[in-house]
């Protein structure tokens, strides 16, 4: 595809008046042309977004899940009255290490090890598993410490009214301790999503072609930075805007049971 | 009501915490259809002694048989027998995200694996007999503290235990609240449920007990039927204690 040259854009391609607009705003309107409309570039963006809520969502659930386990695993452990069972305190141990690791180490490192190290995945499909494995093991770690706070929240009353009623210490984490844990810790859970979903933006360091490879894509085509990168800056701000407002209405209906 | 079926045998019963003991040697036992009411200063043990019997307290010594199963063995799945034992929390301990029927209905439903339908039925009449059957939509925190204590009392019901352990269930209620919750107790007493009893009420322990305990730095120091017991102490520390609390 050849590179598009502004004084033939104007000529052929643009309406007559913006002939007449100043030569700033004509350039403007240029760089808007090249990065949305030229060869249909906006499907870069559509592209590039799909794999980004793709990999958001998926490691969004992977992140709460690992959170969760971990956080039990962690809560289970300090509350248990007498000394923890062999594999409880195993299980705190790898939980532990899991901790420190995830959290002492940089997002972009970690992406960069299971993508050249570990995994070094072969196909689209195998770059988008690696992306979201990486992203919600690390998400996991900041959620596994917000789950236990929630858990830690809940009067220990709540597990006792569940297990005299017979229920096993399972069950009753699931049907009473962590609903009303996860109300609790919604705002900081929300948080860490809106931070998750930014993250994304680093799979490009796997050649996952998220919607800031696509902007990056764009850029060294058309050897224009500005618009690219702004409209992706919008992107992002908009997509947070919008999971925002969801987190809000969950977080209203939730809070149904305070009256 | 009492029947010569022991239902609860304690033998040397024991409980400490850390360095600290709090039981140091129970022996009783409870009778099918008997009111046992605990009685004793604070810090002596009392609510240790009643959540040892459905192990929420997991003791140090001794043995708690309930029927001829010995609970304190770890071979013993406790949580079958938790279900016969219904337990009742000075502090309700509702659920607070499910309404009145559903905190009812999810143990017999979950646990007990009954339906739905017979669960609802069984926990709107429960609700009827303490009249409380227009708030099975409420949350628990739209309730009194007395309501929130009697759906409490009920919630245990739902599951039909053999014997229903009440931890101080009117100590955290307003006083015009605790008459309410009482009288359900005692109507329970009368269908010949057997029961124990941590309680400050000797009012309700005098009425409606068959036996009290006394207990005092982690043994029963005095047991007897209320009327003996109250009108006639022996003991110098259930003396002092009784001139405090009437």
């Amino acid at each position: 595809m050849t590179i598009l040259d502004f004084s033939s854009w104007l000529q052929d391609v643009a309406p007559s008046w913006v002939a007449s607009l100043p030569t700033t705003l004509q350039n403007f309107m240029f760089q808007l042309y090249q990065t949305f409309i030229y060869a249909d570039r906006w499907t870069f963006f559509t592209d590039g977004l799909k794999i980004t809520f793709i990999v958001t969502l998926g490691s969004l659930l992977l992140g709460v899940i690992i959170g969760f386990l971990i956080a039990l695993v962690r809560t289970s452990h300090d509350l248990s009255t007498n000394k923890p069972s062999f594999i409880l305190r195993v299980l705190n141990s790898f939980a532990n290490v899991y901790l420190t690791v995830i959290r002492g180490t940089p997002m972009m490192v970690q992406l960069l090890i299971m993508g050249f190290v570990i995994m070094v995945p072969k196909n689209d499909t195998g770059t988008i598993i690696c992306g979201i494995i990486t992203l919600g093991i690390n998400s996991g770690a900041y959620v596994a410490e917000i789950a236990r706070s929630g858990i830690m929240s809940i009067d220990k009353g709540q597990m006792e009214a569940g297990r005299s009623l017979g229920f096993n210490y399972f069950q009753t984490m699931w049907h009473f301790i962590i609903p009303q844990a996860f109300k609790n810790i919604l705002p900081a859970l929300g948080n860490e999503m809106i931070t998750l979903l930014k993250d994304t933006s680093l799979v490009s360091v796997i050649a996952l072609r998220d919607v800031t490879k696509q902007a990056q894509n764009i850029v060294s085509l058309t050897y224009q930075a500005y618009v690219p990168y702004i409209s992706l800056a919008v992107i992002y701000l908009i997509l947070v805007i919008i999971l925002t407002k969801l987190l809000n209405i969950l977080e209203r209906r939730l809070r149904n049971s305070d009256h | 009501m009492t029947t010569n079926e022991t239902l609860i045998k304690i033998e040397n019963l024991q409980k400490s915490f850390e360095k600290i003991d709090v039981l140091k040697g129970i022996d009783t036992e409870i009778k099918k259809g008997e009111v046992v009411c605990i009685i004793g200063p604070s810090g002596s043990g009392k609510s240790t002694f009643l959540r040892c019997l459905n192990l929420l307290e997991e003791p140090t010594g001794g043995k708690i048989f309930f029927g001829d199963v010995d609970i304190t063995d770890p071979k013993t799945n406790i949580n079958l027998h938790r279900q016969k034992m219904g337990m009742v929390f000075q502090q309700f301990n509702l659920f607070p995200h499910m309404t009145v029927l559903k905190n009812m209905t999810i143990a017999p439903v979950k646990v007990l694996g009954i339906s739905k339908e017979e669960a609802e039925e069984r926990a709107m009449k429960l609700l009827e007999r303490v009249g409380l059957a227009d708030r099975a939509n409420s949350y628990p925190s739209q309730l009194s503290g007395g309501q929130k204590q009697r759906v409490a009392i009920v919630r245990a019901l739902c599951m039909q235990p053999e014997v229903m352990l009440f931890d101080e269930p009117t100590s955290a209620l307003d006083p015009e609240m605790v008459g309410e919750v009482l009288e359900v107790m005692k109507a329970l007493a009368q269908e010949g449920m057997t029961m124990a009893v941590v309680t400050h009420e000797m009012g309700f322990a005098r009425e409606v007990a068959d036996r009290v305990f006394f207990i005092d730095e982690g043994i029963i120091m005095e047991e007897g039927k209320p009327e003996e017991l109250f009108s006639n102490p022996k003991s110098p520390r259930l003396k002092d204690f009784l001139s405090k609390v009437i």
